[in-house]
């Protein structure tokens, strides 16, 4: 031990005195173990202080996301782009079955050519009955096109105007503001150049009717479409090679479907009313429920969360998938079965791999691993894996099989803690009535541990869930909701995540504007979803302290 | 084997099925352990072979000096005479001088940041984490004293502990929007080292806490009483009785979370970083310049040259010679972390 006795100064009180006398000092009365120990209470306060300044900061900046997104979808309303989009949306309909159709056509022209034996040209005659089809077909849009093309024409142009006056508006004000701290003169020429401004006020009322006036002329073309959809199914072209899954069926099918969401669509543009309200609850659920996120664009920026929440569950849960059984496993060896030997390496090491910086993570992805696992999908041997071959190099498994590396520490140690916590008294009473070590684990020790495991889960996912380099480089950013359609194939389509929107986005964004805060918006759902995840782990923690005793 | 001779041998060694039950899944259970560090170690092997050949040299002296003392530059591929040159921006710039008409419609592939070296990002690395980790050892000791030495139960306590456990959980890219809308914007520090500083010694500041804590705690309590018992205010018992040997603990921690702010890259892409930067951090005007100046940055640098450049066999050496550098800086701080641990179990067992 260090020697703390010090030489006493020679002019102190004696020792009874000072014993008895409580000495106040001359900070606020304070004495001196006092202020120390609130010196420490302060550092100690500073967590709650960020924590609390972590709320503030990242909710003041995503609350303005509202009423900002409130005035984007007036103007989506007021403008008319929201019935252009109706008409829109037939249209892409439409486009998807003729896509549909080309899939057909291809389909067929690799069996002639490959399993027919047929040269290129030589198909291409064969499948000419088809071509005509499908031509007479894609043809049937063209009067809608046209229709769509001028509508929109007339709402971007509308929604134009409003930008530009809006612009002004706000320079205006700028001007304004100026005038207080200018000198007389230049406060003059301020106020004069604002008044100069005429800032146009639109009246949109007034400005829709062109819009609305082609109403008639839309149902008129759906009629004919409708007579030449009906007369083109009337008479199908054969197939030059019959599939057994009966295209042309299905895509009579499609058709019949296109035409019945027409009628709906003509209907909902027949009462579509540019004087409903938008309530504050619809800005935010534009947010909350949005399915697209589209920035940046000339028509209608969209600002829903969805696709990216989707994307980034699907990542983190694929990272458990792979995350969960190894770390419990790796845990339950190393602590059950692992002679001390190999626990004195193996702990280390998994420790060690929680070092490894996560952008160096995502740069092997992109660099190796991501390339491997493509090579690999295109084995001949695995084409029965629903997905393979994968399209893209970089999705949603590549990144997962990352983070799951990433997650593995942190529940392998948890867990190994849970395990290494139960009774050593639970395992011995198993072992001495007979049974085997593999029966006490998966009896005793286990179902003992299992809370303190779920809790390791937990943190695991939580740590998945808020990793932003790893899929910012490797899930592909694709940003569309995962296509479950696809089956266990939709394992390997890009995605994005909210942890790399914001990291992707937040550098090119203007500060103060409705995509910014958008992104805090995202931030706050991380930060919810990470509070959340603690909660839960912390509450299942609390019990299984009871529940061991 | 030689048969058993015991009949508790022969008992204990026939295979019954709940035995042959558990060899299986002792085995895939050493399988699965197994896997995964072999996963690991194809990442270390790979990283380590593709970018040690940057690094190091067959000849004296043996590293790629260049590599490690030269900031970033445009690489320029053209060919030249029937042959290739791969140069650096500086010397491509003396070429062209020097060939002004031969270079006429000569064909030039340029990949940024792949010629030149990696120094001013490390310069910027070390700085970044130099200066957290001292603003998050500071609050950190300091709190841990707190909570380990003069905190009784009761609300404030139980309100802190859950502040800290919750910090620990948010993810590293809310704190980089933290730092972004409080130190650059609303402090107004601008994309500098000090916003920089404070938000990855924020994130970092509660696993400091709870190690050091830990660290404190495990300190006997005789030690302290032993020296109330002589007559010490307690802040003198804390200082020379608790403190230095709890401080062992409390600096392996701290390497650890060195490997931590080395390592992480969201937190500082928007408050610390910038992609390309021609000024050293010492090349300021003024000294209080220094702190709000934006540094490279060896991990953004990754993420720079991995996403924003094509993967072709120029710009290969760039992207895994980075990455070599940083993940072995980072494994090597952890790894001393890791293994100071193992002796100070060894040395302080009470």
């Amino acid at each position: 031990m260090p020697a703390t006795v010090e030489s006493l100064p020679a002019a102190r009180p004696s020792t009874r005195e000072a014993l008895l006398r409580r000495r106040r000092g001359w900070f606020f009365g304070l004495t001196g173990d006092q202020v120390v120990k609130y010196v420490f209470q302060g550092n100690a306060a500073v967590s709650i202080v960020v924590l609390a300044l972590i709320t503030f900061t990242i909710f003041r900046d995503a609350v303005g996301f509202i009423p900002k997104n409130h005035a984007n979808l007036v103007i989506y309303r007021l403008a008319g782009l929201e019935f252009v989009d109706l008409l829109r949306e037939q249209v892409a309909a439409h486009s998807a079955i003729s896509r549909y159709l080309a899939s057909v056509r291809a389909g067929q022209l690799a069996r002639l050519t490959k399993d027919g034996g047929l040269t290129p040209a030589e198909a291409m005659t064969r499948l000419a009955a088809f071509d005509a089809f499908a031509n007479r077909f894609a043809d049937t849009l063209g009067e809608h096109e046209a229709l769509l093309g001028s509508l929109t024409d007339l709402a971007t142009s509308l929604k134009e105007r409003k930008k530009v006056a809006e612009d002004l508006a706000e320079a205006r004000q700028n001007l304004l503001g100026a005038v207080a701290g200018a000198p007389p003169e230049r406060a003059a020429a301020l106020r004069a150049e604002a008044d100069g401004m005429t800032i146009e006020v639109i009246d949109f009322k007034a400005e829709i009717q062109p819009l609305l006036a082609l109403r008639p002329e839309i149902f008129a073309a759906n009629e004919r479409q409708r007579a030449a959809l009906q007369e083109l199914l009337a008479a199908p072209p054969a197939l030059p090679v019959p599939a057994a899954d009966r295209p042309l069926d299905k895509f009579g099918e499609f058709v019949n479907r296109y035409l019945a969401e027409m009628d709906v669509t003509a209907r909902r543009l027949a009462t579509w009313n540019q004087d409903r309200p938008i309530g504050w609850m619809e800005a935010f659920n534009a947010f909350a429920f949005g399915r697209q996120w589209v920035t940046a664009s000339f028509w209608q920026d969209w600002y829903g969360v969805i696709p990216l929440l989707t994307g980034s569950l699907l990542i983190a849960f694929l990272a458990l998938l792979i995350a969960l059984p190894l770390g419990v496993a790796a845990a339950v060896y190393v602590n059950q079965v692992a002679r001390p030997a190999e626990q004195r390496f193996i702990k280390p090491y998994i420790e060690f791999i929680a070092a490894i910086p996560s952008v160096v993570l995502g740069f092997f992805g992109i660099a190796m691993l991501g390339e491997t696992l493509r090579r690999v999908s295109q084995l001949p041997g695995l084409d029965w894996v629903p997905g393979f071959p994968m399209a893209e190099r970089l999705n949603a498994t590549t990144a997962a099989c990352l983070l799951a590396l990433m997650a593995i520490p942190t529940i392998f140690s948890l867990a190994e803690d849970a395990i290494n916590n139960v009774p050593r008294a639970y395992q011995e009473a198993s072992l001495a009535l007979g049974a085997t070590r593999l029966q006490t684990i998966v009896r005793i020790t286990v179902p003992a541990a299992l809370s303190g495991i779920m809790a390791a889960v937990l943190l695991g996912f939580g740590r998945v869930i808020g990793e932003t380099m790893v899929v910012l480089l490797c899930a592909g950013n694709r940003i569309a909701i995962p296509d479950l359609g696809a089956g266990f194939g939709v394992v390997f389509q890009p995605v994005h995540t909210m942890t790399g929107i914001i990291a992707q986005e937040m550098g090119e964004v203007v500060r103060g504007s409705i995509h910014y805060r958008a992104l805090f918006m995202v931030g706050v759902v991380l930060f919810l979803i990470s509070l959340l995840v603690n909660w839960l782990a912390q509450r299942i923690v609390r019990r299984y302290r009871i529940s061991i005793g | 084997m030689s048969p058993p001779a015991t009949t508790a041998g022969m008992i204990y060694a026939r295979p019954t099925p709940a035995k042959r039950a558990e060899r299986a899944v002792f085995w895939l259970l050493r399988l699965s352990t197994y896997f995964v560090l072999a996963c690991a170690a194809c990442i270390f092997l790979d990283i380590g072979l593709k970018g040690g050949a940057v690094v190091f040299r067959k000849e004296a002296p043996f590293i790629n000096v260049p590599f490690l003392t030269r900031a970033p530059e445009t690489l320029n591929v053209l060919e030249f005479e029937g042959r290739k040159l791969t140069l650096g921006d500086a010397a491509f710039r003396k070429f062209r001088a020097e060939h002004e008409a031969a270079l006429k419609g000569v064909r030039v592939e340029t990949y940024v940041y792949s010629a030149g070296g990696i120094f001013p990002n490390i310069v910027g690395t070390v700085l970044l984490v130099a200066g957290s980790i001292f603003i998050a050892l500071v609050l950190g000791v300091l709190s841990a004293i707190y909570l380990s030495e003069y905190a009784t139960e009761g609300p404030f306590i139980r309100f802190l502990r859950l502040a800290i456990v919750n910090l620990a959980g948010v993810p590293s890219i809310v704190f980089g929007l933290f730092g972004f809308g409080l130190f650059v914007i609303a402090f107004d520090f601008g994309v500098s080292l000090l916003a920089g500083w404070l938000t990855l010694a924020l994130m970092v500041l509660p696993i400091i806490i709870t190690a050091s804590e830990e660290a404190l705690k495990a300190v006997p309590k005789g030690y302290r009483e032993g020296s109330l018992a002589l007559g010490a205010t307690k802040l003198q018992a804390i200082t020379t009785n608790v403190l230095p040997y709890a401080l062992p603990g409390i600096l392996t921690s701290s390497v650890l979370s060195i490997a931590r702010v080395a390592g992480e890259t969201a937190p500082i892409m928007f408050t610390a970083a910038f992609v390309v930067r021609d000024e050293l951090p010492w090349q300021v005007q003024q000294w209080t310049d220094f702190f709000f100046q934006g540094v490279m940055a060896l991990p953004y640098h990754i993420y720079v040259v991995a996403s924003k450049i094509p993967q072709n066999e120029y710009t290969r050496d760039v992207q895994y010679g980075t990455a070599f550098v940083f993940l072995f800086t980072v494994a090597a701080i952890a790894m001393t972390a890791v293994v100071l641990r193992l002796r100070l179990r060894r040395k302080y067992k009470w």
